[in-house]
């Protein structure tokens, strides 16, 4: 039996997840999104790293309770062999393995794909490694903004003429598990069609790469390497975030003549008489002068009402929106971008929703993350036959910790 | 000899998607084996239209659309509509990233294509999802990446007079929104395969970009960290960042005193680094010592060579890596090995490496089965259906 209680498309899926930290979880966490029941396999002796930053109570840290909503937890110490044992007999009744654990340590474990196949032959088992399970570097493993240097992503962000920064250093590892989160429903698909289940492979780093192909591939048609370019854009402008009041920033991309003019009327008639100003091209000859004249300008208006001056009159505008922006989106909360789900020590706790709504059959999304082995029961009872004295048992050993 | 079979192979999926956000999703699908039918307007889609370009062939085009066929059909008129509901009736899914106004005009409002093609999953993506404000719905990537907050907060340590960065190219939010649209696509079909019909999806790009960030933003909505106007809200404090070396750039990050030691005697020891306790990256990470660290770095690493010196920190357990460009990638060993470059014959071009993503299949590879389509390429093979 599976709990398809819940709806949504992916209802009647069973996933196991051997993962940490943040790209396997972020996978699961959709899935789970999307109404797949998602177990993760837990245990004291190997705790994720999420449930300790930030907190002293397992079962309260911000960090997991952020990520691992609608997740299922299940004790198990993998350690033991009984442990191991019943990991096995898990994966036996899913359909969806994922791990992001180091490289190597599936293997050791007796869980590797081949091995799975013996247990579950139609298993789809994703991996989510630094650089892939294997190859010249499949060895390593890092950090994701090393990640991200060395996708070819770091080098195309930066201010201009500047060494290139990259992305925020938090960039990276839930993109990872996007990633896949759609290589896995994918295989569901192959399964589906044929009853053939199979093993995915995914590289961390490449997701990083994956994200700027276009960059990639225009460097294989004309020989250019782009470079980090500021806000650049060869067919905008002006394009790029310019200063409001205080701390503000307001994002502006012009593409026509006609959005130019627009622009001038609203924050200096005086420019679009400006020859130098007038064309796409000349504007993109003189951009630095551009942007520096067009910021004397917005840095006298707050960022929202000069935003919604310029899109009402078809101007592309958006407040650069900061943590405390974000936080106080009363659009985001009002369509359910944010929402509450169940929280232990609360009753309610705020998260940030799925990216999607779905009519109809959208999955139901309530339940905040799980204390640790708080689905010990259903796992061990309803979905693996044991008997309460086999489970007492097993506890009493620290098989299940 | 037979095509290897995809993971998708089987499902037919319609594009009539006009922006890179729903051109990448149709990407993902075809590279995973399904058939994707690119529904362009008379005179082809914008995106033929942005630079680079090699001979008049656009690079933003020719990546976002490799392997798809081409029709023409002109939705303004309702016999091209009715050619679209002809294509959408075999079917299995559509893939829209117009705003609510254009795809009311054109067919496309997903009440309409629900009741014409209830066994379709239709998916819609747009900045800020269904029932925006309609001039928010204009906006373009650099206007999404700034409302879902990754502006505002990169790089890290963006001092307050510099600008918000647009990210890396110009399209990163929308290959994250292609992501989750195709995610939610297949997910959808899944259900479709199990005689449940078809759903609507209503995707925003902007919600993409905050569920992103979920595990630190998501602190700051429940009152466990403290929400800012910092433009440094994101970040995590320490040593890691990107330095100049002598021949392009690499990246470091450390946290520990086995990275520190190791980082010094790659260095040879330099006086100024026994200014430093062995363990201050743990306990005496002031932001002093990390510029100090900075500058001391900076000037030596200034003149090491990237490749080699990052191989030799490496093999010392150090995480100090290249910061590859789009000329050190189709060369990479890794890179090679798992085959994140296909090379495939353009028409006019001859070979090129294109690149994939980021997953290989063991039974189903990626593949990359033909070149962007000549406008209306498949127009006469569609007219005999």
């Amino acid at each position: 039996m599976i709990d398809t209680s819940r709806g949504g498309p992916l209802a009647g899926i069973r996933v196991l997840e051997l993962t940490k930290v943040w790209a396997g979880p972020y996978a699961g966490k959709l899935l789970a999104h999307l109404g797949a029941e998602v177990i993760k396999v837990e245990s004291m002796t190997n705790l994720d790293e999420m449930r300790a930053y930030g907190g002293v109570d397992i079962d309260a840290a911000p960090y997991f309770l952020s990520i691992n909503q609608e997740i299922r937890s299940v004790q198990v110490n993998m350690k033991t062999p009984e442990g191991l044992a019943l990991v096995k007999r898990m994966v036996a009744e899913a359909d969806i393995v994922i791990d992001n654990i180091r490289p190597g340590a599936m293997e050791r474990s007796g869980l590797d794909y081949a091995s799975l196949c013996r247990i579950k032959p139609d298993i789809i088992q994703v991996s989510i490694k630094m650089w892939g399970t294997d190859g010249p570097l499949g060895y390593q493993t890092g950090y994701a903004p090393c990640f991200a240097a060395l996708s070819g992503l770091t080098a195309l962000v930066g201010h201009e003429g500047e060494t290139p920064k990259g992305m925020n250093i938090r960039y990276g590892d839930s993109s990872a598990g996007a990633a896949a989160a759609l290589a896995a429903v994918a295989a569901l698909h192959h399964r589906e069609a044929t009853g053939e289940g199979q093993f995915i492979d995914l590289s961390a780093v490449e997701t990083m790469t994956s994200l700027v192909g276009d960059s990639l591939f225009a460097y294989s048609l004309t020989g250019h390497v782009p470079e980090a370019d500021g806000n650049f854009h060869p067919e905008m402008c002006p394009h790029g975030a310019y200063p409001c009041a205080g701390t503000e920033w307001l994002s502006i991309a012009v593409a026509t003549d006609g959005e130019w003019q627009a622009l001038t009327r609203i924050l200096a008639p005086q420019l679009g008489e400006e020859e130098r100003f007038a064309t796409l091209a000349s504007r993109l000859a003189h951009r630095h002068a551009l942007d520096e004249v067009l910021g004397r300008h917005t840095r006298r208006h707050a960022a929202a009402p000069l935003a919604e001056r310029l899109r009402q009159s078809g101007v592309p505008a958006f407040r650069c929106q900061s943590s405390l922006d974000l936080c106080s989106d009363e659009y985001l909360w009002g369509r359910g971008g944010y929402r509450m789900v169940s929280d232990h020590r609360t009753g309610s706790r705020p998260i940030i929703g799925p990216a999607w709504r779905m009519q109809p059959d959208e999955a139901k999304v309530e339940r905040g993350a799980p204390l640790l082995g708080e689905d010990n029961a259903y796992v061990y009872r309803d979905i693996l036959g044991l008997t309460q004295p086999e489970i007492d048992d097993l506890v009493a050993r620290k098989v299940i910790d | 000899m037979t095509e290897p079979r995809g993971a998708l192979t089987g499902l037919l999926i319609i594009e009539t998607a006009e922006r890179p956000a729903g051109e990448q999703t149709g990407r993902l699908l075809a590279e995973l084996g399904a058939e994707v039918i690119k529904v362009e307007r008379p005179g082809g889609a914008p995106t033929r239209r942005m630079g680079p370009f090699r001979d008049g062939h656009s690079a933003v085009f020719e990546f976002f659309n490799m392997g798809k066929k081409s029709v023409v059909i002109d939705l303004a008129d309702s016999s091209g509509r009715a050619r679209l509901a002809a294509l959408l009736a075999r079917a299995h899914a559509l893939i829209d990233d117009h705003d609510e106004q254009w795809a009311a005009a054109h067919g496309l409002a997903p009440e309409e294509v629900a009741a014409s093609h209830p066994h379709l999953v239709h998916c819609a993506i747009t900045p800020f999802g269904q029932g925006a404000p309609a001039d928010w719905q204009k906006s373009r990537p650099l206007n999404v990446i700034a409302a879902g907050g990754w502006a505002y907060h990169s790089p890290s340590e963006t001092p307050p007079e510099k600008p918000p960065l647009k990210g890396a190219g110009r399209f990163l939010p929308d290959y994250e929104s292609a992501i989750d649209a195709a995610l939610c696509v297949l997910a959808s079909l899944h259900r479709q395969r199990h005689g449940k019909g078809g759903q609507f999806i209503d995707l925003s790009e902007v919600e993409v970009q905050v569920n992103r960030i979920d595990c630190v933003l998501d602190r700051m909505l429940a009152g466990e960290a403290e929400p800012g106007p910092e433009r440094t809200a994101y970040d995590m404090g320490g040593p890691g960042t990107s330095f100049a070396c002598a021949d392009g750039h690499v990246y470091v990050f450390m946290t520990t005193k086995a990275h520190w030691l190791g980082l010094r005697a790659l260095m040879g020891d330099p006086a100024w680094s026994h200014d430093f306790r062995d363990d201050w990256l743990e306990f005496d990470c002031t932001r002093d010592n990390v510029a100090r660290f900075r500058a001391g770095f900076a000037d030596w690493i200034a003149r090491q060579p990237k490749h080699a010196i990052t191989e030799a920190a490496q093999k010392a357990g150090i995480a100090m890596v290249p910061v590859n460009t789009a000329a050190d990638l189709p060369q990479h060993g890794q890179f090679i090995h798992r085959g994140f470059f296909q090379s495939l014959d353009h028409p006019k071009f001859g070979p090129l490496a294109y690149p994939t993503s980021s997953y290989t299949f063991s039974k189903t590879p990626i593949r990359v089965p033909a070149a962007a389509p000549k406008l209306g390429a498949h127009d006469p093979e569609m007219a005999h259906d």
